[in-house]
């Protein structure tokens, strides 16, 4: 079995091959670089770009694999949810692919897509993290919380009320002038600052003088998540802030915002243990590649499984991993699919 | 040659299977007001019943033609990925072809039944374009079923239609009446009839882009070479590039 998987649901052009036992034989990502000047992703824009780029990177994830289309078993693209316009690009395309073959198909979830991150087999060839385990998923796109109970399936145990994770660090950098994306850039200038300088929702110390309204008591009993209070308050501390005070402070700011974030997350993912009795956690999504979040993971009482950087932000690896574990269409009963915008869940 | 053709421009989805000999197949979904395009749910599915019912299996297929638009953005990709990833997985020849010439084509020395008699004049093709205008170009029939590009498609509001005429005219877009053709025509048929212009009936099918007239347009054509050279006609740059350049011209950051 060798599956050819594309991934198109935001600003990444993917195409990956990948055998029947998880091992990837190519991992093709397009960065578009072209959002940068308008501070976030522009739908149409980055439609535009995937389908510019998409033959191409197929071509380049076959010559990557040694394979030649001929040798393709099952072909997979991820359906939703995601920026429809972009989605179908590589929809169409992957249908079409395996139309022409008479090929199945994989429809594929893009959450369960990060999700099944974890089956596939490492460089090295050490195993898979197997089921069942937690996953936090936390990207610029989205925050979640589920249990996997096997590798076709999760449940969802807590998702974020407004801002991702990600889109959290990107504002928040924007707000220090640090650019857009500018996550890595607030992680790297919180390197140098103090994260108990300042108070910011979510964070330890917030928690601890914490108001009690019934909203709240709902909220910290569930396992969702939010940061839109936390960037507020960045954006009312920053305007109270002389400007010299802003920059001499910059770095305490950012070690403060970027703390209340990875507090936030590692509470959720504390509590869900607790709370499932699971002993090993994953993770996935952008946010994964954070420092200080991998630093606070380790300290946490469970085995915890973070795949590599390239495998952790979209690739269509991931969507090839979730295609060998989900359902396959035969020629022609994929035909008709259409790609869905929002909600996620296991099929 | 056996051509797949098909066009996703407008809010139809209309494919075209021709055979060797000529013997052309055809199927189309056009969706009602109230319902979405099929593009991405029809395509293919239309695709594979026209080549089931021909007996033909795709690795026959030698030719793919698709309509470029311009149009609907969406429906637009859906169609030009759609067509390079046949041809990819096929490796075999692909076409684009313009979807307004395609209309003007099929109109120019169509007698149609809602439209007295052959059409020898000229033509303007319109693709309703959303947000109050058409995607118009101009055409001079150049005898039965075919048509020579006059004004390439733009979009511009149907009360400009005048000044394009205009523009076709000093072009050397011949003499005779001036026939509008699409789904522009019907949508905006109040606001173009100011002009001196014939508009066939709202039923007529000539305001439908025929996959047919794609397929054989398509035969004419050299295939492409690499993939990437074949996209949608946008005629249209996005939004937020056009927003980014006026705050640019008046001064601001953007911020
Ligand atoms: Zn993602």
């Amino acid at each position: 079995m060798r599956v050819l998987a594309l991934e198109t649901s935001c600003d990444d052009t993917c195409a990956a091959v990948v055998d029947g036992d998880g091992r990837i034989q190519a991992n093709v990502i397009s960065s578009q670089e072209v959002h940068d000047r308008f501070g976030g992703v522009v739908p149409e824009i980055a439609s535009r770009h995937h389908l510019e780029l998409v033959n191409l990177v197929v071509d380049q994830a076959l010559a990557d694999a040694g394979v030649a289309l001929e040798e393709i078993d099952l072909v997979a693209a991820t359906q939703g949810p995601g920026l429809v316009g972009a989605l179908l690009v590589g929809l169409s395309t992957a249908k079409a692919l395996a139309a022409a073959r008479e090929l199945p198909f994989a429809a594929v979830d893009h959450i369960q897509g990060h999700v099944a991150a974890n089956f596939l087999a490492g460089e090295g060839g050490e195993p898979a993290f197997e089921p069942p385990f937690l996953c936090l998923i936390a990207s610029g796109g989205h925050t979640l919380l589920t249990h996997v109970g096997e590798p076709g399936r999760f449940t969802v145990l807590g998702r974020t009320l407004d801002d991702a994770a990600g889109e959290a660090f990107d504002k928040g950098a924007r707000m220090l002038g640090l650019g857009y994306p500018g996550g890595a850039a607030l992680e790297q200038l919180a390197a140098g600052g103090d994260p108990e300088a300042f108070s910011f929702p979510g964070s330890r110390r917030d928690r601890l003088q914490g108001g009690r309204g019934p909203g709240r008591q709902a909220f910290a009993n569930s396992l969702d998540f939010s940061f839109a209070g936390l960037k507020t308050a960045l954006l009312y501390r920053l305007r109270e802030m002389p400007e010299a005070q802003v920059r001499e402070r910059a770095a305490d700011l950012a070690a403060s915002y970027q703390a209340a974030i990875v507090e936030s997350l590692i509470l959720r993912a504390e509590q869900a243990l607790e709370r499932t009795d699971a002993t090993r956690l994953a993770v996935g999504g952008g946010v994964a590649a954070n420092g200080e979040l991998r630093r606070r993971l380790g300290a946490l009482a469970a085995t915890v499984h973070v795949p590599p950087r390239e495998l952790c932000t979209d690739n269509a690896a991931m969507i090839a991993s979730a295609a060998l574990h989900g359902e396959h269409l035969p020629y022609p009963a994929y035909l008709g699919l259409d790609a869905y915008a929002t909600g996620e869940g296991s099929p | 040659m056996i051509v797949l053709g098909f066009d996703t421009a407008t809010r139809a989805t209309a494919v075209a299977l021709m055979l060797d000999g000529g013997e052309m197949l055809r199927a189309r979904d056009d969706p009602g007001p109230d319902e979405h395009p099929g593009h991405a749910t029809r395509l293919l599915t239309m695709a594979g019943e026209l080549l089931a019912t021909a007996g033909v299996g795709w690795r026959g297929v030698e030719r793919i033609a698709v309509g470029l638009g311009p149009g609907t953005f969406t429906g637009l990709r859906v169609g030009v990925a759609t067509a390079r990833g046949l041809a990819q997985s096929l490796s075999s020849e692909l076409v684009g072809v313009s979807s307004s010439l395609a209309l003007a084509t099929a109109a120019a020395g169509t007698p149609d039944a809602e439209w007295a008699g052959p059409h020898e004049g000229r033509v303007l093709a319109l693709i309703d374009a959303r947000r109050g205008e058409v995607f118009a170009a101009a055409y001079a029939a150049s005898g039965s079923h075919s048509a020579s590009e006059i004004v390439p498609p733009r979009a511009i509001a149907p009360d400009r239609l005048g000044s394009l005429i205009g523009l076709a005219e000093q072009h050397g877009a011949g003499a005779g009446g001036w026939l509008a053709v699409g789904d522009g025509a019907v949508r905006y048929r109040g606001q173009i009839e100011a002009v001196d212009l014939t508009i066939p009936d709202d039923s007529s099918r000539l305001h439908l882009v025929d996959a047919g007239t794609i397929c054989e347009l398509a035969l004419g054509e050299r295939p492409v070479t690499a993939y990437e050279q074949i996209l949608p006609d946008y005629r249209r740059r996005p939004d937020a590039e056009l927003a980014l350049e006026s705050v640019a011209a008046r001064g601001g950051d953007g911020s």
